[in-house]
């Protein structure tokens, strides 16, 4: 089965793509129009700045080669929608082409070409009998982005459109409703001849359109028919596609070139435009830079691109282990609680490198994050907390086998809390005892580990393990950055791969 | 210079107006008229075609308001072949303007009436459009001056389109002198027309001093044009200009270019005459999209116009293109290169404007459609370059017809045709047709 | 231009024929073309060129703005309730 996709973006621009009409939601049909979106004789096209430039941002993120020269074509097609009965779109010229976007990090989806073009109005039908138009939505700018068929189900459809969103969203401040003004047209072919599903709106129905399609297909296949070369339409409700018309069929859309617009030479625009690294990107270049693994990478940029930019920066002020404990751990934690606006990443890397100076205690320096981040008094806090972590410690010291049940499952900690808890009658919150409890459990595990590795030399320590160690080899910054549940799976799957 | 008071009686006889006021005096610094498919907001904008009966504009054309905005009034909307699609105004889907040297002769076109406006009305000047020759070919036609400026010199805004990458807005009028004090105010860079934003300020060269004659512009010519050539040659000689003859052997591909691109360009702009947002509307919704669309498009539209618009769908269409539309564009080039090699060395290229003088209604009935495109073949290559290009009346034939000379200087250098024309008023009498109603 | 032709680009342009028209434009538009055969000879040029003259970046900022009050614009359309009324879509 072979998928391919075109997916259309809106552009979060201010004023339409060739009109200064706001793109703002408008209060009642057509009144964000005039003479030109609506088509009127007489009226004529001026491009917008910024849909050039947001068009070279998305072309670089997919890795095109962006056009030294673009122009606009005139696609002509006869509907309601469309106000001159031709899309200004580009054809020969595009703003970017031949690009390759990783899904997931490793498998390469090749991009055919990205263009911008403008979207038509919206119709909607009364009963059978005639339509009504609305043109707000006439000439809002659009990135068509075409892929060839590297898609292999429509699983991964699925999960490469939510990918690609995430990174648009982050490379050019599409606003979160994103996903929902993204539309698709899906080429599918489970044979030779494929068929093309238009205008399928938002992810979940374009993998249930194309699921619907691969099953209709392959029963014809089956029965020994033949796949008819056709545009269908899929129908939510139903969950079902539908033919609309046979390839000879097809418009004849009689490209030309656009008179009214000329051409731009965009060479100097791209070279002047530098992109913000994806999403994806990042987590790519984060697993491979310090050794975490894609899981909590993921994560850090998951809570905020400045949480994971935080973690690369105490990375380098410190090591890794110190960016895992304290960014991955009580900064994300409380990064929801700081204020918008509010910069406290200087602050937090300067109690980091305390701590790792030795300056301040552990406790002292997950107390300084907390309150730094929430807003909390940090002497008020240090008093509950102190009190809070001697309890904890105490409770420990209680049972002796908890530290070691611990490190073979993270459940044991319950124990823990549970006694907490009521000791304390509900004095602390159950987040805080987690936190702490869970702080104080990981580094006495840890001590236990180190104290190991230690005393056994590196031989033994490759057993206790494996997969630190062979990042060891290849990266800088190594077995600190050892986890609980590295050393957990370990435990559990001994051995067969060792030695390889 | 008052004819208000009797611009109905005048209308009726000349058909000049498809559109005109009811004012009878005006305080104004001068009147003007524009051709009809320049958008005007207190008059009915029609570009001569039925489907767009009843379209009043929101807006004035960016040069229809420079003109207000200097103390005009405009009197009137000129009629005009549909959308501009013919070269003797009889493709109007209103009035066929009249020649008024001879009743019974074409105005030419596609800007006949207002070239028939510039002649019959004293002191008058009008805005024209000319996408292969509209406003040379009536000038030539009516007697009078016209000049079609550089490719974007005068913004497009507000003008109905016919080819996009062809259509001009100029002037004409029976004073030369108006020629450059009109341009003077329409042209300019306008942020609502980006073709318009990239003209130098000036006007180029501010004298004509030698002109190319190519050997393709004086063949085919009827025997009263030739010998008005022969003559006015050895007028421009007489007053100091050198005349050479040259070969621009691209001048004969100019027309099957021209008509590819304009059919083309025009086959998508009238794409959204539909009998929705504007124009005719009263039909039946519940027929299907197509359907509906199809109705008005065969009703309203004119013979010519639906020759047009299924040749240049041709020219456009997969699987043609290449041959036709691609090719053409490249035939465009190779033109003006000619140009430019030709006007390296001379201020600008001579021939006359049209093979032959205004013809009679019935004589036009018998020509086919290609033969009428055929008759273009010397207003045509100018027009596909974008160069700037004038006529100027030269004489008369024994019918007392007029007979037009056009010049062709390089892109941006219409001042050598302001001063060849106004060199040449000081040295010819204008004749102006009787009118009288 | 052969009628099949004809009928095509006529479907294409949403343009319905009569008998009369279809038989009288298949004969112009084969004159016109086989008159346009010139082009075939006519020399070749690469250079891209989209105007007669060249124009480059224009652009306009992205800042909204409404000169026009859309009343205006619809004031001659067909209206209802604000839509603008079509016809029926399939």
């Amino acid at each position: 089965m072979k998928i391919g996709l075109e997916i259309h973006v809106q552009l979060p621009t201010k004023s339409k793509m060739f009109c200064s009409c706001p793109t703002t939601d408008a209060p009642a049909p057509n009144t964000h129009v005039c003479p030109t979106c609506l088509g009127m004789p007489g009226s004529r096209p001026v491009l917008n700045r910024k849909v050039l430039e947001y068009g070279i941002m998305l072309a670089k993120m997919l890795g095109c080669k962006v056009a030294d020269t673009a122009w606009f074509s005139r696609k002509t097609y006869f509907y309601p929608d469309m106000s001159k009965s031709v899309q200004i779109t580009q054809y020969d010229n595009p703003i970017g082409e031949g690009g390759v976007y990783m899904l997931n990090g490793k498998k390469p989806i090749r991009i055919t070409r990205i263009h911008v073009e403008e979207d038509p109005g919206k119709t909607k039908r009364v009963g059978d009998l005639s339509s009504l138009v609305d043109y707000n939505r006439s000439g809002i700018p659009l990135a068509e982005i075409v892929t060839e068929p590297d898609l292999s189900t429509p699983a991964e459809a699925r999960e490469f459109l939510g990918q690609l969103i995430a990174d648009i969203r982050h490379v050019i401040d599409l606003p979160g409703d994103g996903e929902r003004s993204i539309r698709c047209d899906c080429n599918i072919s489970v044979g030779k001849e494929r068929c093309e599903v238009k205008n399928v709106t938002g992810l979940k129905n374009v993998e249930r359109a194309l699921t619907f399609e691969y099953i209709r297909q392959s029963k014809i296949l089956k029965a020994g028919g033949k796949i008819e070369r056709e545009t269908r339409r899929f129908d939510e409700e139903r969950g079902v596609t539908i033919s609309v018309r046979k390839k000879e069929f097809e418009a004849d859309y009689g490209y030309i070139d656009e008179p009214d617009l000329g051409i731009y030479h965009i060479k100097a625009m791209a070279d002047a435009i530098k992109i913000r690294e994806s999403p994806q990107q990042m987590a790519a270049r984060m697993v491979s830079e310090y050794g975490i693994d894609q899981k909590m990478a993921k994560q850090l940029i998951a809570t905020s691109v400045s949480v994971a930019e935080l973690f690369e920066r105490v990375a380098r002020e410190t090591d890794v282990q110190n960016a895992v404990k304290w960014v991955a751990g009580p900064v994300s934690a409380h990064w929801k609680s700081l204020q918008e606006g509010d910069d406290a990443s200087d602050d937090i890397v300067a109690a980091v490198r305390r701590f790792a100076a030795g300056e301040i205690t552990d406790a002292e320096c997950g107390m300084q994050i907390k309150c730094r981040l929430t807003g909390e008094d940090a002497e008020a806090a240090a008093a509950g907390s102190a009190d809070l972590e001697a309890l904890i410690e105490q409770v420990i010291a209680e049972n002796p086998g908890v530290v070691a049940d611990y490190a073979k499952n993270d459940k044991a900690i319950n124990k823990v809390i549970g006694s907490v808890m009521r000791q304390s009658g509900g004095k602390y919150s159950s987040a805080e005892v987690v936190g702490a409890a869970k702080r104080i459990l990981e580094s006495k595990m840890q001590r236990t580990v180190q104290h190991l590795a230690h005393a056994l030399g590196a031989s033994h320590f490759d057993r206790i393990a494996p997969g630190a160690v062979k990042r060891e080899r290849k990266g800088p910054e190594p077995l600190l950055s050892l986890t609980r549940s590295r050393i957990r799976r370990t435990r559990r799957c001994p051995g067969p791969r060792r030695g390889r | 210079m008052n004819y208000l008071p009797k611009l109905k009686q005048i209308n009726d006889k000349y058909r000049m107006f498809h559109a005109m006021t009811p004012d009878t005096e005006s305080d104004a610094k001068f009147l003007f008229s524009a051709k009809d498919n320049l958008t005007s907001i207190d008059m009915e904008t029609c570009a001569g075609s039925r489907i767009l009966g009843g379209y009043r504009p929101a807006f004035d054309a960016t040069a229809i308001a420079k003109l207000r905005d200097a103390g005009g009034k405009l009197i009137g909307k000129t009629n005009m072949d549909e959308f501009g699609f013919g070269t003797f105004s009889t493709n109007s889907g209103w009035e066929i303007p009249r020649n008024p040297h001879d009743l019974e002769r074409a105005c030419g076109g596609s800007s006949g009436g207002s070239a028939c406006a510039a002649s019959a009305l004293e002191g008058h000047v009008s805005l024209g459009v000319s996408t292969g020759g509209s406003i040379c070919c009536p000038a030539s036609f009516c007697g009078v001056y016209g000049i079609a400026p550089t490719y974007g010199r005068v913004s497009r805004y507000g003008l109905i389109d016919y080819g996009n990458s062809l259509d001009k807005i100029g002037v004409l009028s029976s004073d030369a002198r108006d020629l450059r004090r009109y341009m003077d105010v329409i042209k300019g860079k306008d942020p609502k027309d980006p073709t318009s934003c990239v003209q130098p300020d000036g006007w180029g060269e501010a004298s004509l001093k030698s002109v190319a004659v190519p050997k393709e512009g004086i063949e085919g010519l009827s025997k009263d044009v030739e010998s008005a050539f022969r003559k006015f040659a050895d007028e421009m000689v007489r007053m100091g200009v050198d005349v050479d003859y040259v070969d621009m052997p691209s001048l004969k591909y100019a027309m099957p270019a021209y008509y590819v691109l304009a059919t083309s360009e025009a086959s998508t702009n009238l794409a959204r005459y539909v009998g929705m947002r504007y124009g005719q509307q009263e039909g039946d919704l519940s027929l299907k999209f197509d359907d509906y669309f199809s109705s008005f498009r065969s009703k309203y539209f004119g013979d010519e116009a639906k020759r047009r618009i299924l040749l240049g769908t041709f020219t456009r269409m997969a699987g043609y293109s290449d041959r036709y539309y691609a090719k053409a564009r490249q035939v465009r080039n190779v033109v003006i290169n000619d140009y430019k090699r030709v006007l390296a060395d001379h201020d600008a290229v001579l021939a006359p404007t049209m093979p032959f003088t205004a013809p009679r209604f019935d004589e036009i009935s018998k020509m086919s459609a290609l033969d009428s495109y055929k008759a273009d073949y010397l207003t045509v290559p100018a027009n596909l370059a974008g160069t700037p290009h004038m006529s100027l009346p030269c004489g008369y034939d024994p019918n007392g017809m007029p007979v037009g000379m056009q010049f062709v200087a390089d892109h941006w250098n219409e001042g050598v045709l302001f001063d060849i024309a106004e060199r040449w008023q000081s040295e010819f009498e204008l004749k102006r047709p009787e009118v009288s109603v | 231009m052969d009628r099949a032709t004809v009928e095509r680009v006529a479907r294409a342009a949403h343009i319905t024929l009569t008998e009369e028209e279809l038989e009288r434009y298949s004969r112009d538009l084969e004159e016109i073309l086989t008159y346009f055969e010139l082009l075939d000879d006519a020399p070749e040029n690469a250079e891209r060129g989209i105007n007669p003259i060249e124009i480059a970046d224009v652009l306009r900022d992205d800042e909204p703005r409404m000169d026009i009050d859309p009343d205006v614009l619809l004031r001659d359309m067909n209206t209802y309730e604000g839509y603008v009324r079509g016809p029926r879509l399939s």
